[in-house]
């Protein structure tokens, strides 16, 4: 009974994991692309709050870089998946538009309080986050 | 007027429940991902925590007994100590998201790093806890906690539609899975167990008897409908801020710069003050709480009212459960989806939490004339059913939705 009870819970779990470390999905492609997108946005909203002079230098710094963080892990998971076709096309344009967000959010990091800087990190990560969008529809 | 000023109790209670860590951020992700149509989630959670916080109050003002007191007598002792071991383990797990969500907040004021700041949170927490009074510590975490209505007069100043609004506080059935979960996680949160364990003792610290039913009513209505505007308010000026430009919050800070859009840096200063309470709140009401229910479990002296070095056993689970909880903030977890998963997963316990309560309060033999009245018994037995039903979708809708993505 033992013996059976442990073959059924083996099958079970090889039917489980059967789906992992396949290629990506569509869905999940365009899960992570959102996140691009909501990042770049919400960077947008921060750096809109630098070149208005409206928030704090410290809390800009230190949200720039937790954004940062999250685009670059996003970065790294769509880099070390496997895609195929349309997918893989579109994964290697994700993660190049990551790269460019995390680089536009570096700018507020790095000067929170400059409002020039502030303007040009919005204009960039608004631009992005629309080609994020446009990345993302049809998947 | 002197009953007005003496609902700390509920205010620290419903500020540390309704707007910890977690459900700051998930308010602003309802607000973000479903809107408005969430909204009515909220006057259902709050009603209900009001309706187990009056007969809970009422409990101790009559009988004398805490919450988990009455687990203790009404349960037999296995299944006591299942509901003793499941309160400890999620009181320490929020705890220790609550202590993580203090260093993040701290950070943003002077960027050094948030495991200093961590360090930094529960040396200050413990401190508070040592130096401070009981009525101390509702007052100073609970009333500055209040600077969150800073999210109030920001949906006010982001010119809402009121229509829409309104419209949100009406129930409508909607077929996608992520409402429901939010609306479900809604309800849930405004009942979260270490709430009223914290305000059943806290009302046994205050001393409460039967001429304190206005004050207990105060408390109850009137601290938990302030968290209840608070929480809703949140949802509120996310919708308007966040989910127009597709923004999907996954930080305190996102939560933080909301109040930030219509007020500039002194919105975003005063709803950073605010959390830095709320969260700090949060972290007494479940330290608290975990110190409460042990001891009361185990029949130790235990209450802030006694001197802490005279109750060596209560004072030392305190400090234990404080440091458990600083070493799970340490290790790096994210304190948000620390919180998600202890409370998806504190929700099938809850029947379990506010049985004893209704049976209690019930109990004319117990409560004399302070008995449920017919109302009070339609809305327990009405509200326990409603918890039954939480109890098994939320872990199955957390499943299904994949956290609410």
């Amino acid at each position: 009974m033992a013996r059976r009870c442990l073959a059924v819970a083996v099958v079970a779990a090889a039917v489980t994991f059967a789906g992992c470390g396949g290629p990506m999905q569509p869905d999940e492609l365009k899960r992570s692309i959102e996140t691009l997108e909501s990042s770049a946005a919400e960077g947008a909203l921060l750096a809109n709050g630098v070149a208005r002079d409206r928030t704090k230098a410290t809390f800009a710094r230190v949200h720039a870089r937790d954004l940062g963080e999250t685009v670059d892990h996003e970065a790294e998971k769509l880099h070390d998946a496997s895609a195929e076709g349309r997918v893989a096309l579109r994964k290697a344009a994700a993660v190049d538009l990551a790269g460019r967000i995390a680089e536009a959010l570096g700018q507020i990091q790095t000067a929170p309080d400059s409002t020039s800087e502030g303007r040009s990190a919005e204009a960039t990560l608004t631009r992005l986050g629309d080609r994020a969008g446009r990345l993302a529809e049809g998947l | 007027m002197r009953t007005l000023f003496s609902i700390a109790l509920g205010v620290i209670a419903a500020i540390g429940g309704f707007v910890d860590i977690g459900d700051l951020v998930f308010n602003a992700q309802a607000g973000a991902s479903v809107g408005y149509p969430a909204l009515w989630a909220l006057p259902v959670g709050v009603l209900g925590i009001m309706v187990f916080a009056e007969m809970s109050g009422r409990i101790v003002a009559v009988a004398k007994k805490p919450n988990f007191v009455l687990v203790k007598e009404r349960y037999g002792p296995r299944l006591s100590t299942f509901t003793l071991v499941a309160s400890l383990v999620l009181n320490v797990l929020t705890l220790g998201a609550e202590l993580g969500g203090l260093g993040f907040v701290l950070d943003y004021f002077l960027d050094v790093s948030v495991s200093f700041f961590v360090l930094v949170a529960v040396i200050g927490v413990a401190a508070a806890i040592y130096f401070l009074p009981f009525g101390g510590l509702e007052r100073v975490f609970g009333y500055l906690g209040l600077a969150l209505f800073v999210y109030l007069a920001a949906s006010i100043k982001l010119d809402p539609d009121w229509g829409e609004i309104g419209r949100g506080f009406v129930p409508e059935s909607h077929g996608a899975a992520v409402y429901w979960y939010f609306v479900v996680g809604l309800i849930a949160a405004a009942l979260m167990p270490y709430e009223i364990y914290f305000y059943s003792s806290g009302a046994v610290e205050e001393g409460w008897d039967e001429r304190d039913m206005s004050v207990n009513r105060a408390n109850a209505f009137v601290g938990f409908g302030i968290g209840g505007v608070i929480a809703a308010s949140i949802l509120i000026a996310s919708t308007q801020v966040l989910k127009p430009e597709g923004i999907s919050p996954e930080s305190v800070g996102t939560a933080a710069l909301v109040a930030q859009v219509p007020y500039g840096e002194l919105g975003l200063v005063l709803a950073l003050v605010g959390i830095l309470f709320a969260v700090g709140g949060a972290t007494v009401d479940t330290a608290f709480s975990a110190a409460y229910n042990l001891a009361q479990h185990q029949g130790w002296k235990w209450g802030k009212r006694f001197r802490l070095l005279d109750e060596p056993r209560f004072t030392l689970s305190l400090a234990g459960f404080l440091l458990a909880g600083f070493a799970i903030a340490q290790s790096g977890v994210d304190p948000i989806e620390l919180t998600e998963y202890a409370v998806i997963f504190s929700i099938p316990v809850l029947p379990l939490t506010y049985l004893p309560i209704l049976l209690v309060g019930n109990d004319a033999a117990v409560m004399g004339r302070f008995v449920n009245g017919p109302l009070a018994r339609v809305l327990g037995w009405g509200y326990f059913g409603l918890i039954c039903v939480l109890a098994v979708a939320a872990p199955v809708l957390f499943v299904w939705t994949n956290g609410g993505s």
